[in-house]
């Protein structure tokens, strides 16, 4: 909201204050000032001028050259380019040494070798208004040689953020309350409008009719008759551009002034195209309406209207009617003030897309009981501005609900919750300065316009805010806390992370919702991919769906990558993974997903063509993603892969990798065969957890022996690595694979064979071991290796 | 037999550093320090010395042998020293060494783990919850208002079960206050969502670490001391903070806390980084609703809760200008944060 100090000085001396001062006041008081513009400059060397004559510059077409009086009695050369000016003409002048906005100092100076002493201004140079076509035109009767900013109303205006808890604060009387309690200053007699004195008159059926007590629980009416409608003065035109406001015509600039005043919306109808009384009442379902904005709405039941005998004439503290507003020629009106339930109003305002500066002060909550005086404000200004003759009662319809009522402060529940001991006075000092009054010990009637401070611990909040964050003492306060699951999955984590990064892998974090189109990449963990999780409400066909598998953001990736010239891809992405119960229930998932494809190092000049990614380098990250654990892939067909395998942790699938199909990479322009694997990463950690023992270091040496075997094309090295493994031979400790070697044109090998060839550990803890030993040992695996699968030995 | 020694010293000292190779030393070692040596054979006339003159004769002798000795030991070290040269010779050690993939954990990863490292120090242990989340546990809990803007269609993201995104993380602090009876002290980084177009300041699913502490005495007091204590630790001991009252719907009082940076290239300014304050005796309630028991009544516990969003901190801190550089894992990007 736009706040105006000049208008602030209506209600309280602010002279004591520099901006500042009071900016940092309200932001610290809960109100943000985001920012402060000034209007006109208040500097003595900025003065009324009139031009005396002018010729053209000798040098520059464009250029005049004029003799300006300033007061002195000398007249003054000044260079000026703008022409809409006559010679009689006054203009704000800039003497040397004045100072205009943005830091820009006037000297004297030579203008194409003619002297310059000053500029005349135009309005935006001086911050009077937006215009920097031209001079800006004083009136005939500016006295010449006097200082602008006392002719010239000069003012300084905040923009602030006002909290959703805080409507009170959306007006010019409320902003100044607020002030007034901060800044320990009294109010001036001002007053705030709210005492009314006119009578009051419960309406008749047929003048008001209240049809939705809860949508309008209080609508009163004034009727003025013999009005005349004209441009506002000066003063009120100035206040509402001050705020930002356009003024139209006397009346709805002095309902746009209330507004801004009180912070009370109030409406005027244009009597005579009222037909008969007022109806508040629900919209009914398709009922149209024609906004003054000239929009043509639809209403739904929803929609609280006011309406006359025939339609509906408003949207109830949202938008008047284009057809029964007050327009140039209307002499009787009909002046509105009400109190309508903000959830209705939010409701209309939120579904037509319709804000208004009324809307968003009931949907955030206007005092009901200002009512009344906002209408007598503004009746007297018409009275005094628009001439006619008002109604002497207000005609209401129901009552003002009452919405605060009495709180009590708990002053030792402060104490403890703040972290210090405000004493009972400064407490109570505190309140009051708010105009809460005190009706019993620490008891307080909480203002209308207060509605946000309900409980005890509202008390509490204004207590803190303006007793200040500052004047609170910081405290820690250490204790154990023993660590969570969460803790040691965090861990886990960070620990694959680092490993993953120490292989020269590139983290990567993609979000997290992708198209419809992307699902075709996902990958998974298990070996069927559950049902996608869809949005109700995407926001655009790129962002459909939560992602089942981090692969297809990775895609993405590697696509980018690929597009800005790198061929070394290598990324890893950890996070949730999303999918869907067949009844519609979310399950999610964390996942760990990695992408290899390319060179696996830059070229330089020792490595001018590095190794490119192949399956291997996907198994030895794997290997290197899970130290100390043993890791088997085992063949499984994954439709999405061109060759793919489980990957089994300690005996446990924990999820899926392989190849992906060379059509799709060659669809993302990559070059080069791509790898990817997708973990569960709670499984891993399962799999993974495990208690570590100290092994004996072996202190006898160990034996090896060499075994080649020719074995049938298709059969996998697993199956051999897993018949060493549960060999029962006590002094076998490993095997070691050392070449493969194929032969397609089946010269050296039949080309359904292929060679495997391993290297045999053995050993025995507690000797050494001699030649015989070892034989025998080696002869009883070969023999059990020959029987258990289709090999010979080389 | 004086100048005998000397001469033989004076022969010896020309002749061991002219030894090519260690065999022609070894042999030169024999020549002259052997036991058929010469210093040996001249060593043999010590008999037909007078006894007055053995003792000057005896030390002669003894600094003869120290003279060849050190001669030897001299010409020993040259001679290593020499072939270690060799062994070393054309290597460069400014050449460029093997190329390797340096890969880098993403900015976003680095900036949450120095903040949850802190945290962790402070004694906060972590927490998770889902990010599909009820309407309950996003919003009513909270305190929010039925008809709050934030629950509208057209700022959060719904599924066809009625659950919705998640828009904050706050709703891990319901959950964990739903399960663990208090004392409380948790910190929860997850993701968090709004329905807003992706451009240079917003993103569709962005990253938030959430604070709670919940006890008896829990105060504004000890908010204020630590979070002044978290970011002093995160941007170093002389950071300047501020807290400025605010409104959320489950905190009162509420602050935003603004910290003095100087983001690249910038003249330090105060930059909003984190909304806080103490929970609202409603969320208390909402819980003590929800679990059927007392422990967590208003009038039993405080607490205050914090939550700062990490994108806008990892912007400041490396002053990356558009927060669409941190999703989309330009390898030219994520190698700057190595």
């Amino acid at each position: 909201m736009k706040v105006s100090f000049n208008w602030l000085a209506d209600h309280l001396d602010l002279s004591a204050h520099s901006t500042a001062q009071l900016s940092d006041l309200l932001t610290f008081a809960g109100i943000e000032v985001e920012g402060i513009t000034e209007r006109g400059v208040r500097s003595d060397f900025l003065i009324v001028g009139q031009v005396i004559s002018f010729v053209p510059h000798p040098n520059a077409d464009r250029l005049r050259l004029c003799q300006v009086d300033d007061g002195s009695g000398t007249p003054r050369q000044i260079v000026c380019g703008a022409k809409n000016f006559a010679e009689g003409d006054k203009v704000p002048v800039a003497l040397p040494g004045a100072v205009l906005p943005g830091g820009f100092q006037i000297k004297e100076s030579q203008l194409r070798g003619s002297l310059s002493q000053g500029m005349m201004c135009a309005g935006r140079e001086i911050g009077f208004s937006d215009d920097a076509d031209g001079l800006m035109l004083l009136p005939a009767d500016a006295p010449v040689g006097t200082p602008i900013h006392q002719y010239l109303e000069v003012d300084t205006m905040l923009e602030v953020e006002v909290t959703p808890n805080r409507p009170d604060l959306l007006s010019h009387l409320g902003m100044a309350r607020e002030l007034a309690a901060l800044a320990k200053l009294p109010m001036k007699s001002l007053g705030d409008h709210t005492d009314s004195s006119i009578k009051q008159q419960a309406a008749s059926a047929g003048e008001i009719r209240l049809d939705d007590t809860a949508g309008c629980p209080f609508y009163t009416a004034r009727r003025i008759r013999g009005v005349k409608v004209a441009p506002s003065p000066a003063w009120l035109v100035r206040k509402l551009e001050s705020v930002g406001l356009r003024p139209i015509s006397n009346i709805v600039d002095i309902t746009n002034y209330v507004l801004m005043e009180m912070g009370q919306p109030l409406h005027a109808f244009d009597l005579s195209k009222l037909q008969g009384g007022i109806v508040v009442r629900s919209a009914s379902e398709g009922e149209t309406f024609l906004a003054l904005d000239g929009r043509e709405c639809l209403l739904t039941t929803a929609d609280l209207v006011i309406a006359d005998q025939q339609q509906a004439v408003a949207l109830a503290g949202v938008m008047g009617g284009a057809l029964s507003g007050v327009t140039d020629t209307t002499t009787d009106i009909l002046l509105e003030a009400a109190w309508f339930q903000p959830s209705r109003v939010r409701h209309t305002s939120r579904r037509l897309a319709m804000m208004s500066d009324s809307s968003y002060r009931f949907e955030r909550g206007v005092d009901p009981q200002q009512t009344a005086g906002a209408s007598e404000l503004a009746v007297r200004l018409i009275l005094e501005l628009a001439g006619g003759t008002a109604e002497d009662v207000l005609l209401t319809a129901g009552a003002p609900p009452v919405l605060t009522r009495e709180v009590t402060l708990d002053l030792l529940r402060a104490q403890r919750l703040l972290g210090t001991p405000v004493s009972e006075a400064e407490a109570t000092g505190i309140l009051t300065r708010l105009n809460l009054k005190p009706v019993g010990s620490l008891t307080f009637a909480i203002p209308g316009y207060r509605q946000d401070l309900q409980r005890p611990v509202d008390l509490i909040e204004e207590i803190a805010r303006v007793y200040g964050i500052a004047n609170i003492p910081a405290t820690t306060d250490g204790q154990f806390v023993p660590a969570s699951a969460a803790d040691s999955f965090y861990d886990f984590k960070m620990a694959l992370r680092q490993r993953l990064v120490g292989q020269g892998l590139y983290e990567a974090q993609t979000i997290k919702l992708i198209s419809t189109a992307q699902l075709e990449d996902a990958l998974g963990t298990t070996p069927q991919l559950l049902p996608a999780l869809p949005l109700r409400n995407p926001l655009s066909d790129d962002h459909t769906t939560m992602r089942p598998s981090l692969l297809p953001g990775l895609l993405a990736t590697a696509a980018r990558n690929i597009r800005m010239g790198t061929s070394s891809l290598r990324f890893f992405e950890t996070g949730t993974v999303f999918a869907r119960t067949p009844d519609g229930k979310a399950i999610e998932k964390d996942a760990l997903t990695m992408l290899l494809s390319g060179p696996v190092s830059p070229a330089a000049w020792n490595t001018p063509s590095p190794r490119v990614a192949d399956a291997s380098e996907l198994r030895a990250i794997l290997d290197a993603l899970c130290p100390g654990v043993s890791v088997k892939l085992k063949p499984v067909p994954n439709a999405r892969l061109l060759i793919a395998a489980q990957i089994i942790v300690n005996g446990k699938p924990v999820g899926n990798c392989g190849q992906i199909a060379p059509a799709r990479v060659r669809a993302l322009d990559g070059r080069h065969p791509m790898f990817a694997a997708e973990i569960d990463t709670a499984l891993l950690l399962k799999a993974m957890t495990r208690e570590v023992k100290f092994d004996e270091i072996p202190r006898f040496p160990s034996i090896t022996r060499d075994i080649a075997l020719e074995v049938p094309a298709d059969l996998a090295n697993g199956k051999l690595e897993d018949f060493f493994a549960t060999r029962k031979e006590p002094l076998l400790t490993g095997a070691g694979l050392f070449d493969v070697f194929a032969d397609p044109t089946g010269q050296k090998l039949a080309a359904d064979k292929k060679s495997l060839a391993y290297t045999l550990t053995y050993r025995d803890p507690a000797k050494t071991l001699s030649t015989a030993e070892v034989d025998t040992a080696h002869a009883k695996v070969v023999a059990e290796l020959l029987k258990a699968l289709p090999v010979t030995v080389r | 037999m004086e100048s005998a020694l000397a001469e033989l010293l004076k022969t010896a000292l020309a002749e061991i550093p002219t030894a090519a190779d260690e065999a022609a030393l070894e042999e030169l070692r024999l020549k002259y320090l052997g036991k058929k040596g010469s210093l040996t054979a001249v060593s043999a006339g010590m008999r037909d010395v007078p006894p007055d003159r053995k003792a000057a004769v005896g030390a002669a002798l003894n600094e003869t042998r120290i003279g060849i000795t050190a001669a030897l030991e001299t010409r020993k070290a040259e001679q290593i020293a020499a072939k270690d040269a060799k062994d070393a010779e054309g290597i460069d050690l400014t050449l460029p060494g093997r190329p390797v993939s340096p890969g880098a954990l993403h900015p976003l990863t680095q900036v949450l783990d120095r903040a949850v490292g802190i945290l962790r120090r402070m004694g906060f242990a972590l927490a998770t919850g889902p990010e599909v989340e009820t309407e309950w546990h996003c919003f009513d809990a909270l305190n929010t208002p039925g008809d709050h803007p934030a629950r509208h269609e057209s700022d959060t993201f719904y599924f066809d079960s009625g659950h919705l995104l998640r828009t904050h993380t706050s709703s891990v602090q319901v959950r964990t206050m739903e399960t663990q009876a208090p004392p409380l002290r948790i910190i929860a980084p997850g993701s968090a969502f709004r329905r807003d177009e992706i451009d240079a300041t917003h993103l569709s699913a962005f990253t938030q670490l959430e604070g709670l502490y919940v006890a008896e005495n829990v105060s504004l007091a000890q908010l204020k001391g630590t979070l002044e204590a978290f970011f002093r630790a995160l941007f170093g001991e002389s950071t300047e903070v501020r807290f400025r009252p605010h409104f959320f719907p489950f905190t009162e009082p509420s602050y935003e806390v603004d910290v003095k940076l100087s983001p690249k290239g910038q003249e330090p300014r105060w930059v909003e980084i984190l909304g806080c304050g103490m929970v609202d005796p409603a969320v208390f309630q909402a819980i003590c609703d929800a679990r059927g028991d007392e422990v967590y009544h208003p009038d039993k516990v405080t607490g205050f809760a914090f939550g700062m969003g990490l994108e806008r901190l990892a912007m400041i801190q490396w002053g990356i200008p558009d927060i669409r550089h941190l999703i989309e894992n330009d390898v030219r990007f994520l190698g700057q944060f190595v």
